[in-house]
């Protein structure tokens, strides 16, 4: 059988700047593809870039893939698919609320496959 | 026949197989942990300790010095890995069910790493009284605590969990090297809707207070080896009595732990929905706020029945 896993990198957690999500290491697999979810919504939007790393330490924007924009003015989700991304992924993030003190709570999924 | 199997002849296993677990192929059911949650979903009903163990790795063990370390054999081990904040758990745990009580045992390769600190402060040669000398190196004052531990439950809802933690540092950073076990019993979801208990983010959620921690061991050191990226594999056995509701005995490469004497708390409520659980789970803590990680390479569980 082919491997395939799912992961769950944020479950809900509110993002109201600049962000990360944590080191996902995954080398075995040669497909990905993120979720991003609008949990609980918030006007604004949040600016997701693919990140990738050779040691999990030191990382860069993955040179194919366009930032994707995400209105979290609503309930929504959002998807990409990544590929020859080395042996780590990760999401740099921006978000924007115009409501300052309160932004959009987010799950996160990353889908991997061999 | 085991010895004539190169995977099997490295554990020393009871007569009946029930999991081995080698990962390589995948996650063999090992999954992130999680509190309980309402009947809408709404995962923010969960307990803040219990709603963020992050999801386990199937990692190649690279390091930014040298590249890929590998497992044991073949590539791949399972990772867990904290969040860069104090108190942080991860946890992966395996949930299975007794078919009968008896003897269970646990085993596995594994090994634990803080993360690598790169930079330019002279600051970070020393930590937790370890001073960079050449040989003994910093990063292992930062890593914190790993748990083997099991979430039973039987003859009408009788819940207790054997627990076992070695704890390379106390919460303030000072190398321990014991192994040590809880008194109480882990505080549950039921325990925090009805009120009893409300524990924060980087809790611990096992038993969180540190004086509930009594010791099973003197110091014992391990093979860190001196740096973040350096990987040796530790044996580990475990063996409990699930008749008995007992530890039995913990081995760790040349040393055996009698544990007979090792109290288990019962929980005095009874638990529904739960006849015949036999869980495992492993958990890493940071102590420090760097990122911790225990790495396994392979993991057998078998049984006398």
């Amino acid at each position: 059988m082919r491997h395939a896993q799912t992961a769950v990198l944020e479950r809900g957690a509110e993002f109201t700047g600049e962000f990360a999500t944590e080191p996902y290491e995954l080398p075995w697999a040669a497909e990905a593809r993120f979720f991003v979810q609008v949990i609980d919504p918030a006007p604004g939007t949040v600016t997701l870039t693919t990140q990738l790393s050779p040691d999990g330490l030191n990382w860069i924007d993955a040179e194919h893939l366009a930032a994707v924009e995400l209105d979290t003015t609503g309930v929504g989700m959002v998807t990409w698919r990544v590929s020859e991304f080395g042996g780590w992924l990760r999401l740099r993030g921006a978000a924007r609320p115009t409501d300052a003190g309160r932004g959009p709570r987010l799950r996160i999924h990353l889908v991997a496959k061999e | 026949m085991l010895a004539a199997d190169p995977a099997l002849s490295r554990f020393d296993p009871l007569p009946r197989i029930l999991t081995y677990d080698n990962f390589d192929h995948g996650t063999n059911g090992w999954t992130e942990l999680i509190g309980n949650y309402d009947g809408n979903g709404d995962l923010s009903t969960v307990d803040d300790h219990m709603r963020d163990f992050r999801p386990p790795q199937v990692s190649n063990c690279t390091f930014f010095d040298t590249g890929t370390h590998g497992a044991l054999t073949g590539d791949y081990a399972l990772k867990l890995a904290t969040r860069p904040y104090v108190g942080h758990t991860a946890v992966a745990i395996r949930r299975l069910t007794m078919a009968r009580k008896g003897l269970v045992q646990l085993e596995t390769h594994f090994t634990y790493k803080a993360e690598a600190t790169l930079g330019t402060d002279a600051a970070n040669n020393s930590f937790g009284g370890v001073t960079w000398d050449g040989n003994l190196h910093p990063s292992e004052a930062q890593f914190g605590a790993f748990t083997v531990a099991t979430d039973i439950c039987g003859d009408g809802g009788l819940r207790y969990h054997t627990v076992m933690r070695y704890r390379n540092t106390t919460v303030d950073n000072k190398l321990d090297q014991r192994w040590v076990y809880p008194v109480v019993p882990e505080p549950t979801p039921r325990e925090h809707l009805q009120g009893r208990v409300k524990l924060g983010y980087g809790d611990d959620f096992t038993a969180p207070d540190p004086n509930d921690w009594h010791p099973a061991s003197e110091p014992m050191a391990m093979c860190y080896n001196e740096v973040p990226t350096k990987v040796n594999w530790h044996y580990l056995r475990w063996l409990i009595d699930t008749d008995a509701r007992r530890n039995v005995e913990l081995q760790i490469n040349d040393t055996t732990l009698d544990l007979r004497e090792v109290p288990v708390p019962v929980y005095t409520d009874r638990y529904d929905s739960l006849e015949n659980l036999l869980n495992f789970y492993f958990s890493v803590r940071t102590h420090s706020g760097v990122r911790n990680f225990l790495y396994l390479d392979s993991v057998l569980v078998s049984v006398d029945w």
